[in-house]
């Protein structure tokens, strides 16, 4: 099989020009200037003041407050990615081999998040989870607990309200992952002597790493990036990267901290969306 | 080696039964192929002896013993899918090992049967290519050794040169045949191609709509197929019409003597293979019957011809080269009396 030899011209260009050009102008234009803000001198009553400083970085740096809040904010996206992926694996494969039947109207209940707009959605979860909230107050009246459950303002709650929003997009490339994966090689494993759980374990767990790979670093980022629902679940006592930097350029009006703090998530973020990378290719080789 | 027994299998998937009490003995060593249409249920009968299927009922015993109710990986078969089915992760070697590491074979013994075994298949060397490396045959190869090291009780393939190009395909014909008598090993074989059966079998199963119409050698299912179907189904057949009398039918070729109690005056199909036909040039002297050339078709080693006969049939005749006749021509036709079997009444069907 000779591949057909590119041909040599803008074609190519030309197809991805509307897409480049939008993000060019709307993320990575910004981005730069967001770049650029980090290193720019605190002003009095202006954003900013002329000259470039480092002190931006150096009181991030400098208090333990903010790099733990890095941490927690990371730490929120473990625990929701874990959690997308033990509790979204076994429906993406329900969904990529189960009956038709099943499958529309499961794809239908898996995109159901998505339908419901964020801060609608995030309200609703206050409503289940508050001390006042439906669950506590049931869980109280049977007398299963004694007090509310600590389910609101804290990562717990976050991660609950994160979980909710973005299983979809653990679920979806999971799930495609699983359907490119010939079901005859699961009935040649067991042909072979496997049973059906080290079948999976050897043959579909493995081809699937791809779908799993994707789904962990999409839901990763989003919820590194999550803003609402932490400012609404997390109140005043959590606050995520996301809500601290909005806090920063917005309440406290401090353009160039703020924007520090927001290259710092992007950076620890994209670090450690590469090493899990690496970490998966080489999973992938064993 | 193993003999497989089948008795009275039936599977049912709630809309009538898609094989329907089927019974088939496979002797120690022999190789036997399940041909039919898509859909006659010779796929369902190869995945209930896998295990793959559940029967609805029946038995399939491997040396006396019932398997039905023991799961696929207990089952100690070795099967070849129709797209390989070879593990896309995992290395040739690998993906032999595969079987073995199952049956917790101590290391070193799993080195050396899978040198044993890419021998046997030609592909020394290839162990650490991946199988997007490998061509098509190739990949075949390797999916038979991963079947076979495991010194299986049975071979099951399905459709296995299906995915082949014409050429490989009657080359893999030819090596799974020799392997398959080289390891001994009781085989069964599917396939809705009667090339492939036929060449390859020991006996031929050959099903309709989940039942078995006959089970023979290749010889017998084409020379003397039990009924209409097998007849069409297997290569190409004239069906020439004639009317019982006294111990004979009296065709368009002339008189048939047929054994068999059919009722005098009774009309009668008989099958007659366009091979078993001669074709004599007119005035050559030799008895025959007249007959014109509609069309011919040349293909190299024969020439498939079209005649019709004085009575209006259709008779189509297959012919070494050395004489050709051009269509218009006038010629005799003769057949061997022995040359045609009887299928019963006219039933309606079948031309």
């Amino acid at each position: 099989m000779n591949a057909v030899p590119a041909k040599k011209g803008f074609g190519p260009l030309l197809l991805i020009a509307p897409a480049a050009i939008l993000l060019g102008v709307f993320l990575v234009l910004p981005y730069l200037n967001i770049v650029v803000m980090s290193f720019r001198i605190p002003g009095q009553g202006t954003p900013y003041a002329p000259g470039f400083t480092f002190a931006n970085y150096g009181k991030f740096f400098a208090d333990g407050f903010y790099i733990g809040q890095v941490v927690n904010t990371l730490w929120i996206g473990f625990v929701t990615t874990f959690a997308c992926l033990v509790l979204g694996y076994p429906v993406a494969w329900q969904l990529a081999r189960g009956t038709s039947a099943f499958r529309a109207l499961g794809y239908g209940l898996v995109l159901s998040p998505l339908l419901v707009g964020i801060v609608i959605r995030s309200y609703g979860w206050t409503i289940l989870l508050g001390n006042n909230g439906i669950i506590n107050r049931t869980l109280t009246s049977w007398g299963i607990v004694d007090g509310p459950l600590p389910l609101m303002y804290n990562a717990l709650g976050i991660v609950i309200a994160l979980v909710h929003v973005f299983l979809p997009f653990m679920i979806l490339p999971i799930m495609s992952a699983i359907q490119g994966i010939d079901p005859s090689l699961e009935a040649a494993a067991r042909s072979l002597g496997a049973s059906r759980i080290t079948a999976f374990r050897r043959i579909t767990l493995p081809l699937s790493l791809p779908g799993i790979q994707a789904g962990c670093i999409l839901v990763f980022v989003l919820s590194l990036s999550a803003y609402v629902t932490p400012s609404l679940i997390g109140g005043m006592r959590v606050k995520t990267m996301a809500v601290t930097v909005v806090d920063a350029l917005i309440d406290t009006f401090q353009w160039p901290f703020g924007s520090a703090l927001a290259l710092m998530l992007s950076v620890t973020g994209a670090i450690v969306v590469v090493l899990f990378g690496r970490l998966t290719r080489m999973k992938w080789k064993a | 080696m193993t003999e497989v027994s089948i008795e009275k299998l039936t599977k049912d998937y709630g809309q009538g039964p898609a094989v329907n009490g089927i019974s088939i003995k496979i002797a120690e060593g022999e190789f036997i192929s399940l041909l039919g249409p898509s859909g006659c249920g010779k796929t369902t009968t190869l995945k209930m002896i896998a295990g793959f299927e559940d029967a609805t009922e029946g038995a399939i015993r491997f040396d006396g013993r019932d398997v039905v109710h023991v799961p696929v990986e207990k089952r100690d078969i070795g099967m070849v899918f129709q797209n390989y089915a070879l593990f896309p992760h995992m290395t040739v070697e690998k993906n032999l090992a595969f079987g073995l590491e199952m049956r917790k074979v101590p290391k070193s013994e799993i080195r050396e049967r899978i040198a044993k075994v890419l021998d046997m298949v030609q592909l020394a060397g290839y162990a650490e290519r991946y199988p997007r490396q490998l061509s098509g045959g190739q990949q075949q190869r390797v999916a038979l050794a991963r079947a076979l090291v495991i010194e299986p009780k049975i071979l099951l393939l399905d459709e296995p040169l299906a995915n082949l190009d014409a050429k490989l395909r009657e080359e893999m014909r030819v090596f799974i045949r020799d392997l398959q008598r080289r390891v001994g090993i009781t085989t069964v074989y599917v396939t809705h191609d009667q090339a492939e059966a036929m060449t390859m079998s020991d006996r031929v199963v050959v099903m309709f709509g989940g039942r078995i119409a006959q089970i023979g050698t290749p010889s017998d299912i084409y020379e003397r197929p039990a009924n209409l179907e097998v007849a069409e189904f297997v290569g190409q057949v004239n069906i020439i019409r004639g009317r019982v009398g006294n111990r004979v039918v009296s065709t368009a070729f002339g008189d048939v003597p047929v054994s068999g109690d059919y009722a005098e005056g009774a009309e009668l199909m008989l099958a007659l293979r366009p091979e078993a036909v001669e074709l004599l040039p007119v005035g050559s002297g030799a008895a025959g019957v007249p007959a014109r050339v509609l069309s011919s078709y040349y293909s190299g080693s024969l020439v498939d011809y079209r005649l019709e006969l004085a009575n209006g049939a259709a008779v189509n005749v297959q012919a070494f080269p050395r004489t050709r006749f051009a269509d218009g021509d006038e010629v005799l036709v003769h057949a061997p009396a022995d040359r045609f079997w009887p299928l019963g009444p006219v039933t309606g069907i079948g031309a």
